[in-house]
């Protein structure tokens, strides 16, 4: 019977005819395409996208800035007298990211010790490209501040 | 007795014998290949990237144009205003010949190729530019002639892998003229005539299609027309996986667009020579039916069509689908198994034949 | 034929001596997967020699690694294997638990199994994908790569990226599953088994694959052995040694689950083990997915000081990853750096046995071949 089998299925290739059916019938499935930019796909809740910085819970600890595995954060801070509380606070001079480099592997933002965290990668921005390849290259304190320009999907403010 | 479109003033003025000899073939010659077959050919291109993207489920091209409709033209205008580079040390009248003999013998099969029925008034509009009575023979030799551009262009290139590719694609090419030659063998001994008008018009007096008592001979006509055109399965020549990019690498441009032009005026024209002899070329689905007849205000035209572009559909859901053969493999399926299948094929009809005969 | 020397060799009964063409196979080609040079000697159309050159994508990663301490080097090690960065991450967190001595909680374990083999799977797909659009079936790569948008989208909910995933540490897991996220895997895993199954129909039985792949690269067992070959390489060829059944690690001692072997030891083989190893992961995931409310609320990540320091000592530990057996040879000296850090990459072994295996083949069968060992650029050159 399998020899008999085996001939008819040589010959009738039936092997071929089912592959040719499985394409055949995935004509008339719903296609898999997301029409971009008209249709986006929604980054999930703990995507890694663009930072944001808030620099009033920023405690200038640079536990973010050692804790970057290619070293890429430039912390700058220096002490001055609030006139308001009369006491000696830190105040962030530069908060620089090198974004040529940066891999948005998030190490920074566990790094952070505040409770929120003062930096955080849930943006859901991944549309950082730009018309002119000088724009990009460092995210100082205001980008990473205001978002000057960026889409962001949603403000979130809690980290996790 | 009056030609449409303002002919009859031609006639008038040419002279019959100017006319039904020069003007209106070269009409005709220029209509089909202007008007039906380039169009068909460029959209054949954007068909079978939609098709092919159905089938991975996905959208084919859809940016230029409502369903992508205009993306042929975008790649036209593309391919015209790119640099026409030709290899310094490249042979240059074969360099420039060889796009054109690779086009020029699949748009001539065209000529004989019967879209619609002769006419039924004497000096009338038929469906053929015209019917010779060796058509299938014209056919065959026409389409070999094709393997010389392919030739040519890989060695004119001045490049040992295009060479070697163009020699590559030259071997299965006439490898597989020969099964696909005795393949039309089948019909022609049931048809008893080579003329193609004559095979469709034997194929209504038989009241079947010839594909139903000629099914293997149909199905290596199929499996050798893939192999000629150098499509999927059988497309190691041109596949880019493959290490020698094959007989097109130094070609950029309108000659690139030329050779493609060819590949797909030759999918065209085996399909079409595979419905005038298999499927009953302009003929309605079970012509003597009488029941069906209402079907008849459809002209033979678009039976035709209907049959060709069935062929083209298949050829694209091939590409879709298979693997590809390794090249000593496709050469090992053509002689060694396509071949005895043809003879044995002939052999069997004409067996039949002799008994049904007595 | 020629003699070493270059000169025809009159003893032979060729007629005409065929000429030995040196071409090179890369870096720059779309079926090497990867900058990925080789060497080819060919005669016509038979290759006589094939002689690898990597190095085109090498970093430093493993002088990276000494630079920073433990915890900052995972994202590195997400880079080697791009395909399969779980499983990267596992072997390297493996090592600096075994190196300073940490337990791992058990909800950890479930859970990183269940990561490692949904990366499996992710892995076999670009692997089937790739290979079978190399060898002219292209719709394979469409219908794998949706399937594994499904894979990637896990990855995204649990750790926020796709591809470079960081999604391990040293102790543990960075943090707990989202909401919902067992369901989902779940609807995955009942159904993968029919996409599956969409594939092997596409592919399995197709006298074309078969005449492409069957006959073509026949790895021996001993030649497997002498080489270093591990994975399904090795599994084809009929030795069915698997590091997650023969030294278990994470929760690979608490499910049920078949190694997959084959006799043959050719590229049709390999297809066939590395096809029926994406069922066996959907089996794993769906039983660690069961262990795992047990552990409901539990700790993922061990008790261990905010910073850790490697002891003096030396430490090797392998897995099982996609593609073989993936180890990180650590040598600590007391600080929180690691003094040296060696990996073994799977696809550098498996590659070595390419010139053995494409000798005498056609250049087209070459192409099989790259795909059926599976190797990753990234990974071979660090």
């Amino acid at each position: 019977m399998t020899a008999w089998k085996r001939f008819l299925d040589r010959f009738l290739l039936l092997d071929l005819f089912a592959g040719l059916s499985i394409t055949g019938r995935a004509l008339f499935r719903k296609k898999e395409t997301v029409q971009y930019p008209e249709e986006r796909l929604a980054p999930a809740h703990r995507f890694r996208g663009m930072f944001r910085l808030d620099e009033e819970r920023c405690i200038k600890c640079n536990l973010c800035a050692i804790d970057c595995p290619i070293d890429i954060i430039y912390i700058d801070w220096h002490q001055e007298l609030n006139e308001a509380t009369g006491k000696k606070e830190k105040k962030l001079d530069r908060f620089d990211i090198d974004l040529q480099r940066c891999m948005f592997c998030g190490l920074c933002e566990t790094g952070c010790p505040t409770e929120p965290k003062s930096i955080w990668l849930t943006t859901k921005t991944y549309e950082l490209a730009t018309y002119d390849r000088w724009q990009n290259l460092y995210a100082d304190k205001e980008q990473l501040e205001g978002w000057r320009g960026r889409p962001a999907y949603t403000d979130e403010e809690i980290a996790k | 007795m009056s030609l449409p479109f303002g002919l009859e003033a031609l006639r008038a003025a040419a002279g019959d014998t100017l006319f039904y000899f020069a003007i209106s073939p070269a009409l005709k010659i220029l209509g089909l290949v202007f008007l039906a077959i380039l169009p068909v050919i460029t959209y054949l291109v954007l068909a079978e990237r939609k098709i092919l993207g159905f089938l991975q489920v996905r959208v084919g091209p859809n940016r230029v144009g409502p369903w992508g409709l205009l993306q042929p033209i975008a790649d036209v205008m593309k391919l015209l205003v790119k640099e026409d580079t030709i290899p310094s040390r490249a042979v240059r009248w074969a360099f420039v010949l060889a796009p054109c003999l690779v086009v020029a013998p699949a748009l001539v099969i065209f000529s004989v190729v019967p879209v619609g029925p002769p006419s039924s008034t004497p000096g009338g509009l038929s469906g053929f530019v015209t019917d010779i009575d060796t058509g299938v023979l014209f056919v065959i030799a026409v389409a070999t002639i094709g393997v010389y551009g392919l030739i040519l262009g890989g060695w004119s290139s001045n490049n040992k892998f295009s060479l070697m590719g163009g020699l590559r694609a030259a071997a299965q090419m006439i490898s597989y003229e020969v099964p696909q030659g005795l393949a039309l063998v089948g019909p022609l001994m049931l048809a008893g005539t080579m003329s193609m008008v004559g095979i469709v018009e034997a194929q209504r007096g038989a009241r079947i299609w010839y594909v139903f008592p000629q099914l293997i001979s149909f199905f290596i006509y199929m499996v050798a027309g893939v192999a000629e055109t150098n499509r999927n399965p059988f497309d190691l020549p041109e596949a880019e996986s493959e290490l020698v990019a094959g007989f097109h690498t130094e070609y950029s441009g309108m000659r690139f667009a030329l050779f493609f032009l060819g590949e797909y005026a030759n999918m065209i024209a085996v399909s079409a020579v595979a419905t005038t002899l298999f499927l009953g070329g302009w003929l309605r689905p079970f012509p003597s039916v009488a029941w069906l007849s209402p079907l008849d205000v459809v002209p033979g035209a678009i039976w035709f069509a209907l049959k060709v572009f069935v062929f083209l559909f298949v050829y694209i859901w091939f590409r879709g689908t298979f693997p590809r053969y390794r090249f000593d493999q496709l050469m090992a399926l053509g002689w060694k198994w396509m071949l005895p299948l043809a003879l044995a094929n002939i052999f069997v009809t004409a067996l039949i034949k002799l008994w049904l005969a007595r | 034929m020629s003699t070493p020397n270059g000169a025809p060799d009159p003893s032979s009964d060729r007629l005409f001596t065929g000429e030995e063409m040196e071409l090179s196979f890369g870096p720059q080609h779309p079926a090497t997967h990867g900058v990925l040079r080789l060497n080819l000697k060919i005669e016509g159309e038979r290759i006589v020699g094939c002689y690898p050159i990597i190095g085109y994508l090498h970093r430093g990663t493993e002088k990276l690694f000494e630079l920073h301490p433990f915890f900052q080097n995972v994202p590195h090690t997400d880079r080697m294997d791009y395909i399969a960065a779980a499983t990267n991450n596992l072997a390297y967190v493996g090592a600096v638990e075994k190196l300073v001595g940490l337990t791992v909680p058990p909800r950890a374990r479930y859970i990183r199994t269940i990561l490692a083999e949904l990366q499996r799977i992710s892995s076999h797909l670009v692997w089937l994908a790739t290979h079978a659009i190399d060898i002219g079936a292209m719709t394979p790569f469409f219908y794998c790569f949706r399937e594994r948008e499904r894979v990637l989208d896990l990855f995204e909910q649990y750790c926020g990226a796709r591809l470079t995933l960081n999604c391990m540490r040293p102790g543990g897991l960075p943090f707990d599953l989202p909401a919902g996220w067992a369901d989902t895997c779940r609807r995955f895993c009942e159904d993968y088994p029919a996409k599956i199954d969409e594939y092997e129909g596409l592919l399995t039985e197709n006298r074309i694959w078969k005449r492409r792949t069957v006959g073509v690269g026949v790895l021996s067992p001993e030649a497997a052995l002498d080489l270093g070959v591990t994975g399904p390489m090795l599994r084809a060829s009929g030795i069915g040694f698997d590091l997650r059944k023969v030294r278990p690690y994470e929760a690979y001692g608490e499910v049920e689950f078949a190694v997959p072997t084959a006799q043959n030891g050719d590229t049709y083989d390999r297809y066939i083990v590395r096809m029926a190893e994406m069922r066996e992961s959907t089996k794993i995931v769906l039983q660690c997915l069961d262990l795992l409310p047990a552990t409901e609320g539990g700790p993922i990540m061990a008790k261990r000081p905010r910073v850790l320091k490697g002891p003096k000592g030396e430490v090797y530990h392998g897995i099982e990853g996609p593609k073989g057996e993936i180890g990180f040879y650590i040598v600590g000296d007391g600080t929180p750096n690691p003094y040296r850090c060696h990996v073994r990459p799977p696809s550098f072994m498996n590659l070595q046995s390419l010139p053995d295996l494409a000798n005498g083949h056609l250049v087209a069968d070459l192409v099989a071949l790259i795909g059926s060992t599976d190797i990753v650029l990234g990974e071979v050159d660090r």
